[in-house]
């Protein structure tokens, strides 16, 4: 029965994230005047700081165990998922679907220690934030990791078969999937932070994972980028084109704000995504950074955007689905725009 | 809580923050006052959102500066072949039309303006051409902020200081001079008084090791003291390009030397020679008592492995890609004169001493501010 319900409720999350792919293309012809996704309040009608930093929990619960179980083919310890003693809110502790999340397969020494790193910088980022949060922290959610395969095939043209724990290859893609969005989150989330929050010092704890998110995704970007010029063609290293194809369904899921990704030499339409380029020559620019060809400068996303991002669905008022089947911990659970 | 209408508040409370800064009211003056230089607090007690922008419009000169030049062979405000060339393949095209070309260095006319002395043109290539591709597309978007914090600060904007990045000269004691030198040497880097991080793809890689982390933190540091909310989400924006710079430069240092014994091990030596720079502006942190909790001692780390506790196990490998806090794995943080201890080798703070204005390796002149600006 389990097995039935899991094969089910893949089935109605991919239903809900192909239904709603069809609507972008309209929603992005009217989104070219939009703003450069710069974070505004969310129309919840009020939050507090620790709602602020409980959105980044969830985002930090899926990060890391990703990474976790690429890494070591375990996931967190309990004592990182469990609700916190004290707890007194409504969410309770989830479960992982595994999907094929195992240890990455043959990996060299180098790429383990890479694997090593971040699955530990995100593991402490979980740790940090209950931490901070002390009973308020909530539980993990109910994270499924085998919604990179659904994901892959909403892709255009769709990729099938994709497993990120198959070879570091794949890998990157699957950690190019969540580090850039982390990227954004925080910059959106930290202006919602309050004048208390600020002094309370989670101001500087939040730009300070951002700044931690940006490493990590400069390290994704730079070795998708320098794999592909070792390689010499995007035929010979196709993950630099799916990855571009990962950043075109972020954008096209960014509602608000989902014009197509840049790709250098571009037009000026804001944007929330810059594609990887393979420069041909020394003279020709890369494009680690992901930001605004205008000023270069980072793209932010609102808590709405995220959660179309990591739900799979750009449907105004879905409240579960893709790496979250039953939602996120969070009062921002709901989209509302 | 921050309700529509209180978040509208809440922005007016913020925007009182200086005056609580002033008054040494808060716990967060410490972070960039330091309570242990009460110098430094009279000369920036009422700083403003524009003092802080400028203080980052010195560091991306510099940086721009360098960069253009690892790329181009050219500053900024002298465009060649190459920088018009990558300019547009970096997307120069009708967006940035009303981007000045060359990028101009007077800013809104504050302060001396000064000129770029020493560096060349990288000799790329001992390593393949992505290392060039990386110099390219780095120096576009450094000069975009110098441009993009100009705009911002309009009339407020101060013009270019006397900025140096020649390589060593060879010499020693009072004879040696060039910026990369100078700094080298003091880390400990063998050779160091010759240092050229235009020599190669190897030396550019650490040259530019040098001043990103210095930038993420720069920024990192900055954040919290910014009134208005659009810089605060502008500030975001940038720390986020710094640190992706960031990674870009540790991520191929260490694919180039993944067991750090020699441009990885260079690394370390330049975090150590940051992190007591960083360390003797801010003496609280000898004592465990630093208003900011992220201002910790050492505060940098180089590429080379560590081992971390993954899930309750104990030792395994790590590289060290990020520049953060072990235990918390929070990025550093520095106040400005943490900074300035770092970008001028010592100049703001000696001992019990805090210079007015800071001189010497990159700035030899200081930074350029406005009278109430960190410099």
């Amino acid at each position: 029965m389990d097995k039935l319900d899991t094969v089910l409720k893949h089935a109605f999350s991919r239903r809900s994230f192909l239904a709603g792919a069809g609507s972008v293309a309209a929603a992005s012809m009217v989104a070219g005047c939009s703003n450069n996704g710069n974070s505004t309040a969310p129309t919840t009608s009020s939050y507090t700081d620790a709602d602020v930093l409980n959105f980044a929990l969830n985002l930090e619960y899926l990060e890391a165990q990703f990474y976790m179980y690429a890494a070591t083919g375990s996931g967190l310890p309990s004592s990182l998922t469990a609700a916190p003693s004290g707890y007194s809110g409504s969410y309770t502790q989830g479960t992982v679907t595994l999907g094929n999340a195992a240890k990455v397969a043959g990996l060299t020494p180098g790429q383990q220690q890479i694997l090593n790193e971040i699955a530990y910088e995100e593991q402490e980022h979980v740790a940090f934030l209950r931490a901070a949060l002390g009973p308020a922290a909530v539980p993990m959610p109910s994270i499924d990791l085998s919604f990179f395969g659904p994901l892959a095939l909403a892709l255009t043209p769709a990729v099938s078969g994709f497993n990120p724990f198959a070879s570091f290859d794949y890998f990157l893609l699957g950690a190019f999937i969540f580090e850039d969005v982390g990227v954004t989150a925080y910059s959106g989330a930290a202006p919602l932070i309050s004048a208390a929050g600020v002094a309370s010092g989670y101001l500087t704890a939040a730009a300070g994972i951002l700044a931690v998110e940006a490493y990590h995704a400069g390290y994704i970007r730079t070795t998708l980028t320098a794999r592909a010029i070792a390689a010499g063609s995007s035929t010979a290293y196709p993950y630099l084109g799916v990855a571009n194809e990962i950043s075109a369904l972020r954008a096209s899921l960014t509602v608000g704000n989902s014009g197509a990704p840049m790709t250098p030499p571009s037009s000026s339409t804001p944007t929330t995504e810059t594609n990887l380029t393979l420069p041909t020559s020394g003279t020709q620019p890369t494009a680690i950074v992901n930001a605004s060809q205008a000023n270069a400068t980072g793209y932010a996303r609102t808590v709405n955007q995220v959660h179309h991002i990591v739900y799979g669905s750009p449907t105004v008022g879905v409240a579960k689905g893709g790496f979250f089947p039953n939602g996120t911990n969070s009062i921002f659970s709901t989209t509302t725009a | 809580m921050a309700t529509q209408e209180t978040q509208i508040l809440d922005d007016i409370i913020v925007a009182g923050r200086r005056k609580m800064l002033a008054l040494g009211g808060s716990a967060l003056a410490g972070m960039v006052l330091g309570t242990a230089v009460p110098k430094a607090a009279a000369q920036s007690a009422t700083y403003s959102d524009s003092d802080i922008l400028n203080f980052a419009l010195n560091l991306e000169y510099l940086e721009a500066n360098f960069y253009y030049m690892a790329a181009f062979g050219t500053t900024i405000n002298v465009p060649n072949a190459a920088s018009m060339a990558a300019f547009i393949a970096a997307g120069g095209s009708s967006a940035q039309a009303a981007m000045p070309i060359p990028i101009t260095i007077t800013g809104g006319g504050v302060g001396t303006p000064g000129t770029v002395t020493g560096g060349s043109k990288v000799i790329f290539g001992a390593t393949g051409t992505a290392v060039q591709s990386y110099a390219t597309e780095t120096a576009i978007e450094e000069g975009k902020h110098v441009v993009l914090l100009q705009n911002a600060l309009g009339s407020l904007a101060v013009n270019q200081p006397a900025i140096n990045i020649a390589a060593g000269n060879g010499g020693t004691g009072t004879g040696l001079s060039g910026a990369f030198g100078i700094l080298a040497n003091a880390a400990g880097i063998p050779g160091g008084n010759a240092f050229s991080p235009y020599a190669s793809d190897q030396n550019f890689l650490v040259g530019a090791y040098v001043f990103e982390d210095v930038g993420v933190t720069a920024y990192h540091g900055a954040a919290s003291l910014i009134t208005m909310s659009a810089n605060l989400s502008a500030a975001a924006s940038i720390l986020a390009v710094e640190a992706y710079h960031a990674g870009l430069v540790r991520t191929t240092i260490n694919a180039l030397d993944p067991t750090a014994t020699t441009i990885g091990g260079y690394t370390q030596k330049i975090s150590s020679l940051r992190a007591s720079l960083a360390l003797a502006a801010s003496p609280t942190t000898l004592t465990g008592a630093a208003a900011n909790p992220y201002d910790t001692n050492p505060d940098d780390y180089g590429t080379p492995t560590t081992s971390v506790t993954l899930a309750g196990v104990t030792g395994n490998t790590a590289t060290q890609i990020t520049d953060a806090d072990r235990t918390n794995v929070i990025a550093f943080s520095r106040n400005t004169n943490q900074v300035l201890n770092i970008v001028t080798g010592g100049g703001k703070v000696n001992g019990t001493t805090v210079n007015p204005t800071a001189t010497g390796v990159f700035f030899p002149n200081g930074l350029n501010a406005g009278s109430n600006g960190f410099k």
